[in-house]
């Protein structure tokens, strides 16, 4: 048996810590599992009690004879002796609802790293601590606290935060929503999302996946199984802690580095999740996905009796990834037609305020006739001659009849609409208080349907002449040294042992050392402080280039040394790096930041000192980096516009930049201590690029 | 019995070298003592001197405190003894020093911050080791060509006092600065006719100071870490940047004392992220439990102070590195060094 499908239906259940009086978690538990309509064998456990709700208590698990699964309500520090119980009575899966685990400090923690311990020596897997416990509608099982089981639909949702799971099913009782299964998890000792994730997606019962998080754990993992699950079904992720307040709130609630908002999104593109940015759209989002079909384009065909909310939705249209339709001639033609002379019937296609039911149809039926028309939005108003229900029963047979296309409607009001809006959710349209949140759901379709026909290299492909040796054993030097920070002669023996062209690097310490350096080098050359601690060179006056001859070259280093002791009295300097000068090129940036949860993120953009100025930047996890998708990083860039030739300029080599973006990425799979690099300017010219300037840092731990 | 008079400016060295020195020679089978006359006020009225008292462990002393640091140096130290009575005061130093230095064959003298200290009263390193017959060590750390001079004007002060100079020493000189030492400094002090007796690298070990002086200075309350005090900490940040940019922060420097409000649990997990030796929380912002948990598993000390945080940067520039009597991996280093770096032998024989 699956530890996974046996958290949603198992033979049997032991409740540790029910108990008998109402208002007490571990009663309200138990009733809602006998309540729920489950099943299978359900055990009472509790040493101070003979029977609860008719069903006999035993003192402990082993006396119950052991379960499937137990869900365990019972004082934290209680806690270990009881999962070590259920360890000996052969006990499979363990929902632990109690708290006063890791959310309460140091102790918490403790006894919460014990309890896992103790459950993974006796092969147990944990759900929890300090959450609502699952259900899941199809079985039927409701083994948590909240009270009413919600009715059976398509939707499965797993929650970092119980309290919003028991807000949302409330909700979703008076909005009509129907879920699978609902997992809260806890403080996730040991099943996280992922975990259920997987498991969500061999369940047939459920279409769309919805996920709240705050934080995601083993990030590398995640994204490895999202990205097959999404291509089985919509897995739909609301991840909050974004801004800077709700970073640190997040950061304070979960108790971990909440991470850069940046890779989530780097991360849930390359996975094919879908991203909601409020609970409001998580589930206009999650209607339209159960019910509708993935488009075979953007395009989008409007049908309205009134104009205003008609141009207020193309305007959403063309916010997002969708496309207002052109129609067809034909199409056209046959609205003209029938249609009143006042109408317009181009896209939005108004059919006017007295429009009745009939209109709708005539309308409607030749707009996703047309093959230009991938999907379709119908707004509807009440006035005095419109029909709003039987207009439903119009976009119910339209369903029908155009089965491939996605149809959502905004039946914009209230009172008088609301028998026909319950009617549309009854049929399982997705309908839209206003016409923006319906274009955005489309839109969300559209993402998806992207996504899944997305042809994929799936490698980064063959990466010639690189000397793994030579940048281990330059690292090594700088662990001696006990450096975090890399020098730019440093950094260009490691971009050179990897392929990526570098302009030439020493460092010298004397007047003396930088003219015979810069003799070999050849004049021009550049010269920059090295200094760990200096993050920028030149705001300190430590960067001079275009140094002509040895003259040159010996008063240029006292005036760097002079100017940076003036900026930053007391700093220690290494001495003087002497560099190639390379001739001016495109400036661009490639980065790479090791982040803490999905690993190296590579990003691409315009380079020079306007990069945080202007970001104009694109980001890839290297992880999953290929040829393909480091093209792509360069075209989401306007810098792109600029490389291929902006206005007559001759265009730079941007496959050449690819194999820059490529090599950086395999570097920092290869060597994971390289937390963070960027060469910032990279240039590139018609033939070739050449790294100019690269910072680097090292972490030993 | 011979003695040796170091001397050299604030955070120099001198302490560990005196360790060092002593112990190598009592290795070499020297009975060795100790003897510093002027010492500096330190923090709280009324203590001790450090040095002194982890020598009188060291090297097992038995003569009392009171006879092997007499005087105190401060900025008040002329209402404190009398110009005119100057003669008494050396008389005393020389009969402390008789007593010091019965049944020993080498006694280390140890000056206060700087060469000049009580130059008012007759009592500086000059006039001291004259009246004692010392031969006299100067220690330099020399980080920069102002240092470079100060040094050379010591050497030369001492020369012109007649002192009998053994030569100078670079200490804990910083690894960049190490090719400049060998080939620009010392030529230039050999060119000037002083001997160089060592050029001794700097240790982060014997120069950072742990968590523990950090909160002997800052005081407030240890929330967790407490059996972590021992962490040395080699820089100092200021958290109070956007949570992304932290960890790009504290990515570059390792093991350091993160100075920031307990309100900012963002920064306080980047920080935990990376090589941190010590939090340092401001304004008596108690941090939130979750915070606390993740510094007690990452096993990282956190200091609740009630300053903001300029206050508390002013006052850890009181923070100074003391090798403890109980510090055996500091004794064993200032050792080392002694054996490593030092002309040792070449003292030595100028001692017998």
């Amino acid at each position: 048996m699956n530890f996974k499908t046996s958290f949603f239906n198992p033979k049997s259940i032991a409740v540790i810590g029910a108990s008998a009086h109402p208002g007490k978690v571990g009663y309200e538990i138990l009733k809602n599992i006998i309540d729920s309509g489950y099943i299978g064998k359900v055990v009472p456990v509790n040493p101070k009690e003979h029977e609860i709700n008719g069903l006999k208590c035993f003192k402990d698990i082993k006396e119950a004879g052991g379960a499937e699964l137990v869900i365990i309500s019972v004082p934290a520090s209680v806690v270990p002796k009881v999962v070590e119980e259920c360890g000996e009575a052969g006990v499979l899966n363990i929902v632990i609802i109690s708290a006063g685990f890791k959310e309460i400090g140091k102790e918490g923690a403790k006894l919460e790293r014990r309890v896992v311990e103790i459950a993974r020596s006796k092969n147990m897997r944990i759900l929890g601590p300090n959450c609502l416990g699952v259900m899941d509608m199809y079985t039927p099982l409701n083994a948590t606290f909240a009270g009413e089981i919600p009715e059976r639909g398509r939707i499965a949702v797993v929650s970092q935060s119980g309290a919003l799971l028991t807000g949302i099913l409330d909700w979703s009782m008076k909005n009509r929503i129907g879920f699978s299964r609902l997992i809260s998890l806890g403080n996730k000792s040991d099943l996280n999302e992922t975990d259920f994730i997987e498991a969500l997606a061999d369940d047939e019962n459920t279409r769309v996946i919805l996920c709240y998080i705050e934080s995601i754990d083993e990030g590398q993992h995640f994204v490895d199984v999202a990205k097959k699950v999404s291509r089985k079904k919509p897995l739909i992720i609301l991840k909050s802690g974004t801004g800077e307040s709700g970073t640190r709130a997040a950061s304070s609630h979960t108790g971990a580095l909440a991470g850069s908002d940046i890779a989530y999104t780097t991360a849930f593109r390359e996975a094919g999740v879908i991203r909601a940015s409020t609970l409001e759209e998580l589930f206009d989002l999650a209607r339209i996905f159960v019910s509708e079909p993935v488009p075979g384009g953007s395009s989008v065909g409007v049908v309205t009796n009134a104009g205003g909310p008609g141009i207020l939705s193309v305007d959403a249209v063309d916010k997002s990834e969708l496309q207002v339709a052109k129609f067809g001639k034909e199409t056209i033609d046959r609205l003209r037609q029938k249609l009143p002379s006042e109408s317009n019937v181009y896209n939005p296609v108004d059919v006017v305020g007295d429009a009745k039911s009939d209109r709708y149809a005539y309308a409607l039926d030749t707009v996703l006739l047309d093959p230009n028309v991938n999907s379709a939005l119908v707004i509807l108003t009440p006035q005095a001659m419109t029909e709003p229900y039987k207009t439903a029963k119009v976009v119910v047979d339209m369903k029908k009849k155009f089965p491939d296309k996605p149809i959502a409607t905004s039946y914009i009001g209230g009172l008088v609409l609301s028998e026909s809006i319950e009617y549309l959710e009854k049929e399982e349209v997705p309908n839209y208080a206003f016409p923006e949140s319906g274009v955005r759901a489309l839109a969300g379709l559209v993402k998806y349907s992207e996504y899944i026909q997305l042809k994929r290299d799936e490698s980064i492909g063959e990466l010639s002449g690189l000397d793994k040796e030579k940048v281990k054993s330059v690292l090594e030097s700088i662990k001696k040294d006990g450096r975090n920070v890399l020098f730019g002669s440093e950094s260009s023996v490691i971009m050179e042992a990897y392929g990526i062209p570098v302009a030439k690097s020493i460092l010298t310490d004397s007047p003396r050392a930088a003219v015979s350096a810069a003799d070999s080098l050849g004049y021009p050359v550049v010269m920059k402080v090295a200094s760990p601690r200096i993050q920028h060179k030149s705001d300190v006056g430590g960067v001079r280039v275009n140094i002509k001859d040895s003259s040159e070259v010996k008063s240029v280093y006292n005036e760097i040394l002079d100017s940076v002791y003036r900026f930053l009295p007391g700093e220690t300097i290494y001495g003087i790096e002497v560099q190639e000068m390379k001739p001016q090129g495109r400036e661009l940036i490639i980065g790479m930041n090791h982040d803490i949860q999905f690993g190296p993120l590579v990003m691409f953009g315009l380079g020079g000192i306007y990069v945080n100025l202007l970001k104009d930047v694109s980001f890839r996890l290297a992880n999953y980096i290929t040829p393909k998708s480091a093209f792509d990083m360069i075209g989401e860039t306007r810098a792109y516009m600029l490389l291929k030739g902006f206005r007559g300029e001759s265009p730079s080599d941007i496959e050449s930049v690819v194999d820059v973006i490529l090599r950086i990425s395999k570097l920092a799979l290869d060597f994971q201590e390289i937390v963070e690099l960027d060469i910032n300017p990279l240039f590139a010219y018609e033939h070739g690029v050449a790294a100019v300037d690269i910072k680097m840092t090292i972490s030993w731990e | 019995m011979k003695s040796l008079y170091i001397i050299g400016t604030v955070e120099s060295g001198k302490t560990a070298l005196c360790l060092g020195l002593a112990l190598k020679f009592r290795e070499e089978g020297y009975r060795v003592s100790y003897f510093k006359p002027v010492s500096i006020a330190t923090g709280i009225a009324g203590m001790k001197d450090d040095d002194t008292e982890l020598m009188r462990d060291v090297l097992d002393i038995k003569v009392p405190f009171e006879k092997m640091t007499l005087f105190t140096m401060g900025h008040n130290y002329l209402t404190r003894y009398e110009p005119e009575n100057s003669e008494k005061y050396m008389a005393d130093i020389k009969s402390a020093y008789n007593e010091i230095s019965k049944d020993c064959d080498i006694v280390i003298i140890e000056g206060t911050t700087n060469p000049q200290a009580m130059l008012a009263l007759g009592l500086d390193a000059s006039t001291i080791s004259r009246r004692l017959g010392a031969k006299m060590l100067m220690v330099s750390r020399v980080n920069d060509d102002f240092r470079m001079d100060e040094l050379i004007l010591n050497l030369q002060y001492m020369k012109k006092a007649e002192v009998d100079l053994l030569g100078a020493v670079f200490n804990f000189v910083p690894t960049p600065l190490l090719e400049r030492t060998r080939s620009m400094y010392v030529p230039i002090l050999e060119k000037m006719g002083f001997n160089i007796r060592g050029i001794v690298p700097e240790r982060k070990e014997l120069t950072a100071p742990t968590v523990r002086e950090i909160y002997e200075v800052l005081g407030g309350e240890i929330l967790e870490g407490e059996s972590n005090l021992d962490l040395l900490v080699e820089n100092f940040l200021v958290g109070a940047m956007t949570t992304d940019s932290a960890l790009r922060y504290f990515r570059r420097s390792k093991n350091k004392a993160v100075i920031t409000g307990g309100d900012r649990a963002d920064i306080i997990h980047s920080a935990l992220e990376t090589s941190t030796s010590v939090l340092i929380l401001t304004g008596n912002l108690y941090p939130d439990v979750r915070v606390l948990s993740k510094a007690s598993e990452k096993s990282v000390p956190v200091i609740l102070v009630p300053y903001d945080t300029y206050t508390t940067i002013e006052k850890l520039h009181g923070v100074s590195c003391k090798i403890k009597a109980t510090d055996e991996e500091g004794k064993k280093q200032s050792k080392e060094l002694v054996e490593n770096y030092i002309e040792w032998k070449g003292i030595l024989k100028e001692l017998e």
